[in-house]
């Protein structure tokens, strides 16, 4: 494990970093330090150039105020999307939470001013229904049903792989042909109507789901860390188990607050 | 008044006395919003007629961090000349509360013996205040991410400021932050009197950027901003390498004023009250004694004494407050001796329920200090979780790391790893601060 190596590529830090979602990548790169798996961080931003984008084993995107996210598509449209695309295409993971999956669908309409077109690698739309209507807003817990993370998961944990989180947002999302991440439990979701939470395509993780999303469901962070080793590595990983009690007890005070203990035990 | 007018205020008046009486006479609270939703049902336009009874003129304090410390020293130095003021000292600081702290002081025909009424004011109803009415002086303290899910995006509240204050009279003093980036555009773009505060102490520059920030973009063409130097979040000494704009001038100098309490938020907080005094005509050296005899408001860098310990506390609700306040215990422990930090994590209404905000704080800078740290509050292990994230290595953590579920044994251990020449800090959110201070001094304040 000593000699493997973690480049984290984190999508505008500056830009696109709203309700902590920075902690996505303190994650993952305190779990690889912990493990004694060399990581480095890399910033993905207007500064760097394409060859960055490239060279990255695992990508991370966070939320953006409106204004923030229309200056990120303008930098990043041309040869950055084109190799963030084909990364994610090959299969690296990413992991990308409040606006970012925005960014990765047609196209996002903002409350006020021009469509923001979006990278078109999901197959999905986001609107935002107006300055008036209410923002999705709460705490939120939903399973994972996407092929194959969530049978991944359940091999891993042994149990239904339950997502808790916070969401926050007044933009709505409907998926075309892309996978959903998984189902609500308790929650708004995509878009408030059709239960499902997300989306799921190669190894990309896409949720509404803030939190963090990856501290408080630490097998996802495994989940990344490892299939990230297995592309660039091309050889079977098995990461060291850690003391995970904390994140344990805060998952566990947090169904309890939603009086979701119950199912959370026979599921 | 015309006569319907002063029967209904009259009316309302009654109403809402009636009303804090019966909620306070069965004990049920303080009273500090109902009276005042009542009241303004009863007759929608009470508060421009209170308003206007205010004889030298009504002080509107806005921004996401130190509305009360900067109000009640801006109180403070006007008691100090004699003058008698109005002020929402609870913090209830939507329109009902504000309605509330002037029905408290007048009489049944609705009248107001006051000089002066100083109003913390939520970011967000600044719109629905200046709608109609017309206050002496508004105070910009500053912008910053706070409590988003309650609300919206920085950017939005600023351009709802601009429109509400454009249509103000020419009577009105906008007194607004330089080294906020947001703000200072906000100033160059009003006909109104402006009038800055700001640092000019390379000294206290931070070493970089904080991530908790906001805006580093230009809010006049959205390019990068370039900072000179950075005190505190966002504000700091900047230009725009694109299209000029740039830091506003300030009033003062800032380095030849003294400050409140402690924190280079404390600054800028005594600078906004100071810039407020010189603009009302009170003198420099009545501010200056006013500043050197103040004592915080609660919670606020406030120092208690329990058993011969001294215990700070220092509220700590959004990522820039805590960022700072983690500045200051870092600062106070190279002069003073203490060990034990506690934390202090609700999710309550006032709180905000959403708690990822403390991912946005450097709490590595507290962990790396060493010592003891104790957690506490109704999210207490997303807080711990926080906490153990801070550190490279997770087989030597530099400090002991304690998590209680509940507040009153967090506070006992606290209190005795805190030995009696120690200061024991304590870090709580809004609504852990209340029940902090209860549980220490055995006395409710709301």
């Amino acid at each position: 494990m000593e000699n493997l190596e973690l480049k984290i590529g984190w999508l505008y830090p500056n830009l696109m970093s709203t309700y902590g979602d920075r902690g996505n990548v303190i994650c993952i790169q305190r779990r690889c330090q912990w493990r004694n798996l060399s990581v480095s961080i890399i910033a993905l931003d207007q500064q760097s150039q394409v060859s960055s984008f490239q060279e990255v084993d695992l990508i991370a995107g966070g939320g953006a105020q409106d204004r923030q996210q229309e200056i990120v598509m303008r930098d990043l449209l041309g040869a950055k999307a084109e190799a963030l695309r084909a990364k994610l295409d090959q299969g690296t993971p990413g992991v990308f939470t409040c606006g970012s999956p925005q960014l990765l669908g047609h196209y996002y309409e903002p409350a006020f001013g021009q469509r923001i077109e979006g990278l078109g690698l999901l197959d999905l739309v986001s609107k935002h229904p107006g300055v008036d209507s209410k923002r999705c807003i709460g705490n939120m817990v939903f399973e994972i049903t996407a092929s194959p993370l969530a049978e991944d998961l359940k091999a891993s944990t042994g149990e239904t792989p339950r997502i808790i989180g916070f969401e926050n947002h007044g933009g709505r999302t409907y998926l075309g042909t892309v996978s959903p991440l998984g189902k609500v439990i308790q929650g708004y979701g995509n878009n408030g109507e059709d239960g499902t939470e997300g989306a799921f395509y190669r190894r990309a993780i896409a949720t509404y789901s803030h939190g963090p999303l990856l501290p408080k469901n630490p097998f996802l962070a495994d989940w990344l860390i490892q299939k990230a080793l297995e592309q660039k590595y091309q050889i079977p990983i098995s990461l060291t188990k850690l003391d995970d009690s904390l994140a344990h007890q805060a998952r566990q005070a947090l169904l309890q607050k939603l009086n979701l203990t119950n199912r959370a035990k026979t599921a | 008044m015309q006569l319907f007018s002063q029967i209904r205020l009259s009316l309302a008046v009654t109403v809402a006395k009636t009303v804090t009486a019966i909620v306070q006479g069965l004990g049920l609270g303080s009273a500090s919003v109902l009276p005042g939703e009542i009241a303004r049902r009863l007759y929608p336009r009470l508060l421009p007629l209170l308003f206007a009874q205010v004889k030298q003129g009504v002080i509107l304090v806005v921004g996401t961090n130190g509305k009360t410390t900067t109000s009640l020293l801006l109180r403070t130095l006007l008691e100090d000349r004699g003058y008698r003021v109005v002020h929402n000292e609870t913090g209830a600081n939507l329109i009902n509360g504000l309605v509330t702290t002037f029905l408290d002081q007048v009489n049944l025909w609705g009248q107001l013996q006051a000089d002066y009424a100083i109003l913390e004011v939520d970011e967000n109803i600044l719109s629905l205040v200046l709608k109609d009415s017309v206050p002496r002086v508004i105070v910009g303290l500053n912008l910053f991410r706070d409590q988003l899910d309650r609300y919206g995006e920085v950017d939005t509240i600023s351009s709802r400021w601009q429109e509400a204050i454009k249509p103000l009279p020419k009577t009105t003093t906008v007194i607004l932050n330089a080294d906020d980036p947001t703000l200072s555009y906000l100033g160059k773009n009003l006909s109104q009197k402006v009038l800055f505060f700001g640092l000019n102490e390379a000294d206290l520059y931070l070493d970089e950027i904080p991530h908790a920030v906001d805006s580093i973009y230009c809010p006049s063409c959205g390019s990068s901003l370039e900072y000179q130097g950075v005190y505190l979040s966002h504000l700091g000494d900047y230009s725009c390498p694109s299209c000029g704009f740039s830091k506003a001038q300030t009033a003062f100098d800032s380095k030849d004023w003294p400050q409140i309490l402690i924190g280079v938020y404390n600054k800028y907080n005594t600078l906004a009250a100071a810039l407020v005094a010189q603009e009302i005509g009170i003198n420099k050296s009545d501010v200056f004694t006013t500043i050197g005899n103040f004592k915080a408001a609660f919670g606020r860098a406030e120092e208690l004494n329990i058993n011969g310990k001294k215990v700070r506390i220092l509220l700590s609700k959004n990522p820039v407050g805590m960022n700072e306040t983690i500045r200051a215990v870092k600062d106070i422990r190279k002069q003073e001796k203490s060990s034990t930090t506690l934390l202090v994590l609700n999710d309550r209404i006032p709180d905000g329920t959403d708690v990822s905000w403390i991912w946005d704080v450097d709490t590595e800078q507290l962990s790396s200090l060493g010592g003891t740290l104790i957690v506490a509050g109704d999210r207490v292990y997303d807080l711990a979780l926080r906490l153990a994230y801070s550190t490279e290595n997770n087989q030597v953590n530099p400090c002991e790391l304690l998590v209680y579920e509940d507040l009153k044994a967090a506070l006992e251990i606290a209190l005795e790893k805190t030995s009696a020449d120690e200061t024991l800090h304590i870090l709580p959110t809004y609504s852990a601060m209340l029940e902090v201070r209860q549980i220490l001094t055995g006395r409710k304040i709301l």
